[in-house]
C-alpha cells in the first residue's frame, strides 16, 4: 500500500510508485499541493518505478511551475535514477531540468 | 570438444579482473591514500591489456594502454584520486567491458571522450580541447553506420495492459547504440492527469545497421496500440557526441532549467556525461543475459531429472490412494515438473549456427589444399539443439565434410567432362522435424560408387552374396573400411565413418545415407533435441517394462490372428503396406506364452518402418535417461535405462538398432524366398 508521510510541506514517496499504487500517490500529492504553497518531495524510499511514476513527477514539477508554487524533488533513489536513465533522462542536467531536482539530491 | 574457446576464456578472465578493478577504484574513493589499491587497479589493468592483445582484442589493448598512461601520475603519487577521477576511471572500465562484450556498440567517440576526461582530471594544465567543441563531433566525411530514427507514441491505455514502454526501449537498445529522447510536452498538469495513462513519447536514434524486421519484432505485441514512425538515416548524425543539453533543447518545448536547480558546472560537463552513459547502459543491458557455467546447467538438469522421477512416484502413489487432495497436489506437481523440465531444457538450447560457423574455415582450407573449388552453403543456423548435442556433433560433421570434399566432389576436369559447374557445392543444413533435428550434409559430387564398395566389401563377406544397395552402403560405416585408393592426410584410412555412426548412435540419433550416381550424396543425421529427458512409450514384454522413445513411434496396432499365423514371415499388413516386425519376446528371450492381445508398435527411423510386438502398451512416460554401466557396453539394443514411478528400472530400447536388425532380417528373408 502506498503510504505517504507528510510533515507540512514535506512529502516522502512510498517504495511502490508503480502503476499498482500510482493513483494513491497521485491523490496524496494533489492533496498536499492543495494545502501548501510550496512542496518538497523526498524520493529516497522509491523502489518500484515505471512510466506512471515518471509522468506523475513530471506533472507535479510542471504544475508547481505553472502555478508559481515551488516544488522540489529530493534524494532520488537508485531505482528511480535507473528507471529515469532507461527512459532517456540520461544525465543529471536533464533530470534537473525536467524534475526541478534539488541540488545534491 | 569440451575445451573452452580461448576468446571465451579471456572474457571470463576479464570479467573477474573487472570486478577487481571496480572494487579497487571504489575503495580508492574511500581511501585515496591507499597505495595497495592503486597497485591492485594497475595490476588488473595491465593483465587486461596483456591478455587482450594476446587474444586479438586490439581495441581493448590500445584503450587500456591509454588508460594506464593517463593514470600513471596517480600511480606515481603525484596526483590524488579525486571522486571525479574515480568516476571517469569507472566509466573507462565500463567502456573496456563494452569493448570486450559488445564491441560493435562501443563507439570509439565514447572512448576518446573518456580518455579526454581522464587526461583533464589527472593533468589540469594539459592541453585538452574544451568539452563540447567540434573536436567531440566527428567530421562529416567520417564514415558512419546507417541507423534509424524512430518516434514512439503509445495509446493512452497501454500501461493498463501491463505493457511497459521502458522495457521496449531496453529491447531497442539491444539492437545497437541508442540515443533516447523522452518527449514530455504531452504530460498534463496534475488536475488533468490520469495517473495510469501514458503521455510520454520518445524519439530514438538507433545507430548501426539493423533490419527493420528486428525493430518491428521489438514492438510486435504492442503494434496495435501504438504509432511507430520509422525513418532510415543513411548517415547517422554525430548525435552521440552532441551535448545532451543541445539535443534536449532541440526537442519539443521542455521546461527551462531553473537557476536554483542546475549547478553552473552541469552544462559544460554534459557532453562527456552523455558519452559515459553509453558503456554504463551496455552494462545494464547485460543484465538481460547471465553467463552460467555449463556444469551448473548440467547439475540443474540432473536435479530436474531427479524431481521428475520423484514426481512419477508421487503420481503413482496418488493414483492408487483415495485421497482427493493428494491427487490434486500430485497433478499440480506433475504440471510444474513438466514446466520446469521444459524451461530447463530450453535454457540449455544453443543455436547450431555457433557450430556451423567453424566449418567455413575447414571447407576453405580443404578446397585450397585439394585444388577443388567448393561453394559452402549453410542454412538453418537458428535451429536449436541441446548444448551437449552441439559439442558431440562437431567431430562427426568434420568427418562428413572432409569426406564430401575429398571423396564426393570430383576434380575440376572430371566435373567439366560430366557437364557440371567447375565449382562443387556442399550444403550443410539443420531443420526441426517433430521432436528431432535433422542435420544434412549434401554434396553435388559423383555419388557413391556402389560397385567399388561391394568389391571391397567382398573382402569381408562371401563373394556374390545377395545384398541390397542399402546394405552395401552400410559397409561404409564398418571400422577400417575404405575404398580410397590413396591415403591422404584427410581421409582414406577407413577411420571416420564408423566413428560418425557410433557418435550419432550414442546420441540416440540415426544416420541415413542416400546417393545418386553422378549427382551427389546426402548424409542425414537425425538427432533428438536433448539427451537428458525424453517422452517415452512405456510397454510391457513378459514381466519386464521397456521404453520406446516417443518421437520414433508412428502408431500402435493390434497384432491380429492373421498376423500371428504368419509366424515365420514376420510381415505385418498395415493398410496395404507390408511392414516387417520383430517379436520383442523372442529378441529379449522372455520365457512363457505371450498374452492373448499382443500389440504392435510401429516405429520408424527416416524412411524405414518396423513393428515391435509387445504384450501391453502401458502409456506415455517422462523418461529421465540414465546411462548403462560399462558392463553393458556390448548390449546394442538398449540405449539406456530409466527409473519408473514404483522405483523399478526400465530399459530404453535403441530404435536405430532394432530397425537395422528388422531390416536385415527382412532383406535376408526376401532374398531367401527369391532364391
Amino acid at each position: 500500500m502506498a503510504e505517504v508521510t507528510e510533515h507540512k510541506r514535506w512529502l516522502q514517496l512510498p517504495p511502490d510508485c508503480s502503476i499498482a499504487s500510482i493513483r494513491q500517490v497521485y491523490e496524496t500529492i494533489r492533496e498536499a499541493f492543495s494545502r501548501n504553497d510550496r512542496l518538497e518531495i523526498d524520493c529516497s524510499a522509491v523502489d518500484k518505478v515505471d512510466v506512471t511514476s515518471i509522468q506523475l513527477l513530471l506533472s507535479t514539477a510542471e504544475t508547481g511551475k505553472a502555478q508559481g508554487r515551488p516544488v522540489v524533488l529530493t534524494a532520488f533513489s537508485q531505482s528511480l535514477r535507473n528507471t529515469l536513465r532507461r527512459a532517456g533522462f540520461s544525465s543529471e542536467a536533464m533530470i534537473d531540468q525536467h524534475f526541478h531536482k534539488k541540488d545534491g539530491a | 570438444m569440451s575445451s573452452m574457446d580461448p576468446t571465451e576464456a579471456f572474457r571470463q578472465e576479464a570479467s573477474e579482473l573487472f570486478e577487481t578493478l571496480e572494487g579497487a577504484l571504489l575503495d580508492l574513493g574511500l581511501r585515496p591514500d591507499d597505495r595497495e589499491l592503486v597497485d591492485s587497479a594497475f595490476r588488473a589493468l595491465h593483465t587486461i591489456k596483456g591478455s587482450g592483445a594476446m587474444f586479438g582484442f586490439d581495441r581493448v589493448a590500445a584503450f587500456t594502454h591509454e588508460f594506464e598512461t593517463a593514470f600513471e601520475l596517480v600511480r606515481k603519487g603525484e596526483i590524488k584520486p579525486t571522486q571525479e577521477l574515480i568516476a571517469v576511471a569507472l566509466a573507462a572500465k565500463d567502456y573496456i567491458r563494452a569493448l570486450i562484450e559488445a564491441p560493435d556498440s562501443a563507439d570509439s567517440i565514447i572512448g576518446d571522450a573518456i580518455l579526454d576526461d581522464l587526461k583533464r582530471f589527472v593533468s589540469p594544465t594539459a592541453q585538452v580541447l574544451p568539452v563540447g567543441s567540434n573536436a567531440d563531433i566527428p567530421p562529416v566525411s567520417e564514415s558512419r553506420p546507417a541507423g534509424w530514427q524512430l518516434r514512439l507514441e503509445f495509446e493512452s491505455h497501454i500501461l493498463r495492459n501491463g505493457s511497459n514502454p521502458i522495457d521496449l526501449l531496453d529491447d531497442l537498445c539491444k539492437l545497437g547504440p541508442c540515443f533516447v529522447v523522452p518527449l514530455t510536452d504531452g504530460v498534463p498538469l496534475l488536475d488533468e492527469l490520469e495517473p495510469e495513462d501514458c503521455y510520454l513519447k520518445w524519439d530514438v536514434t538507433l545507430h548501426g545497421a539493423c533490419d527493420k524486421a528486428a525493430i518491428d519484432d521489438v514492438f510486435m505485441f504492442v503494434q496495435d496500440e501504438m504509432k511507430l514512425t520509422l525513418a532510415q538515416v543513411e548517415r547517422a548524425a554525430p548525435v552521440l557526441a552532441m551535448p545532451i543539453a543541445d539535443v534536449e533543447l532541440a526537442a519539443p518545448p521542455a521546461p527551462a532549467p531553473t537557476a536554483a536547480s542546475v549547478p553552473a558546472a552541469a552544462e559544460p560537463a554534459a557532453p562527456s556525461e552523455r558519452k559515459r552513459e553509453e558503456p554504463r547502459r551496455t552494462e545494464e543491458r547485460g543484465i538481460a543475459t547471465v553467463r552460467v557455467q555449463a556444469e551448473r546447467l548440467d547439475e540443474l538438469m540432473d536435479r530436474v531429472g531427479e524431481l521428475v522421477i520423484a514426481q512419477a512416484r508421487l503420481s503413482q502413489l496418488a493414483a492408487v490412494g483415495s485421497d482427493l487432495s493428494i491427487k490434486m497436489i500430485a497433478e499440480e506437481i506433475e504440471r510444474l515438473a513438466a514446466s520446469l523440465r521444459d524451461t530447463t531444457m530450453g535454457a540449455r538450447m544453443v543455436p547450431i549456427g555457433s557450430l556451423f560457423g567453424r566449418f567455413r574455415r575447414l571447407v576453405h582450407d580443404l578446397s585450397r589444399d585439394l585444388g577443388k573449388p567448393v561453394e559452402f552453403v549453410t542454412s538453418g543456423e537458428d535451429t536449436e539443439l541441446d548444448k551437449t548435442m552441439i559439442e558431440c556433433l562437431a567431430d562427426p560433421l568434420v568427418h562428413l565434410i572432409r569426406n564430401a570434399i575429398d571423396h564426393g566432389i570430383e576434380d575440376t576436369e572430371t566435373r567439366a567432362a560430366a557437364g557440371k559447374t567447375e565449382q562443387g557445392r556442399i550444403e550443410l543444413q539443420a531443420i526441426h522435424s517433430g521432436a528431432q533435428v535433422l542435420v544434412t550434409v549434401k554434396d553435388n559430387g559423383g555419388g557413391l560408387n556402389t560397385a567399388r564398395i561391394r568389391a571391397k566389401a567382398e573382402e569381408l563377406i562371401a563373394p556374390g552374396a545377395a545384398m541390397s544397395d542399402h546394405e552395401i552402403h552400410q559397409f561404409l560405416f564398418h571400422p577400417g573400411f575404405s575404398t580410397a585408393q590413396t591415403i591422404s592426410a584427410l581421409s582414406g584410412r577407413g577411420v571416420g565413418m564408423d566413428v560418425v555412426k557410433r557418435t550419432i548412435e550414442n546420441m540416440r540419433g540415426s544416420i541415413d545415407l542416400s546417393t545418386k550416381a553422378g549427382e551427389g550424396t546426402t548424409v542425414t543425421l537425425r538427432l533428438p533435441l536433448t539427451l537428458a529427458i525424453i517422452e517415452g512409450l512405456l510397454i510391457r514384454v513378459g514381466e519386464g517394462r521397456y521404453i520406446i522413445p516417443l518421437p520414433a513411434v508412428e502408431e500402435c496396432v493390434e497384432l491380429t490372428a492373421e498376423d500371428e499365423r504368419s509366424r515365420g514371415r514376420n510381415f505385418l499388413n498395415v493398410r496395404g503396406n507390408l511392414v516387417p516386425f520383430l517379436r520383442l519376446r523372442d529378441i529379449l528371450d522372455v520365457p512363457g506364452a505371450p498374452g492373448q492381445h499382443q500389440k504392435t508398435i510401429i516405429i520408424s527411423t527416416g524412411e524405414t518402418r518396423v513393428g515391435l510386438v509387445a504384450d501391453q502398451i502401458i502409456g506415455n512416460h517422462q523418461t529421465v535417461i540414465k546411462s548403462l554401466s560399462k558392463l553393458h557396453s556390448d548390449v546394442t539394443i538398449f540405449s539406456g535405462a530409466t527409473i519408473l514411478g514404483d522405483g523399478t528400472a526400465a530399459l530404453i530400447l535403441d530404435v536405430a538398432q532394432l530397425v537395422a536388425l528388422a531390416q536385415s532380417r527382412a532383406e535376408k528373408q526376401q532374398m531367401s524366398e527369391a532364391a
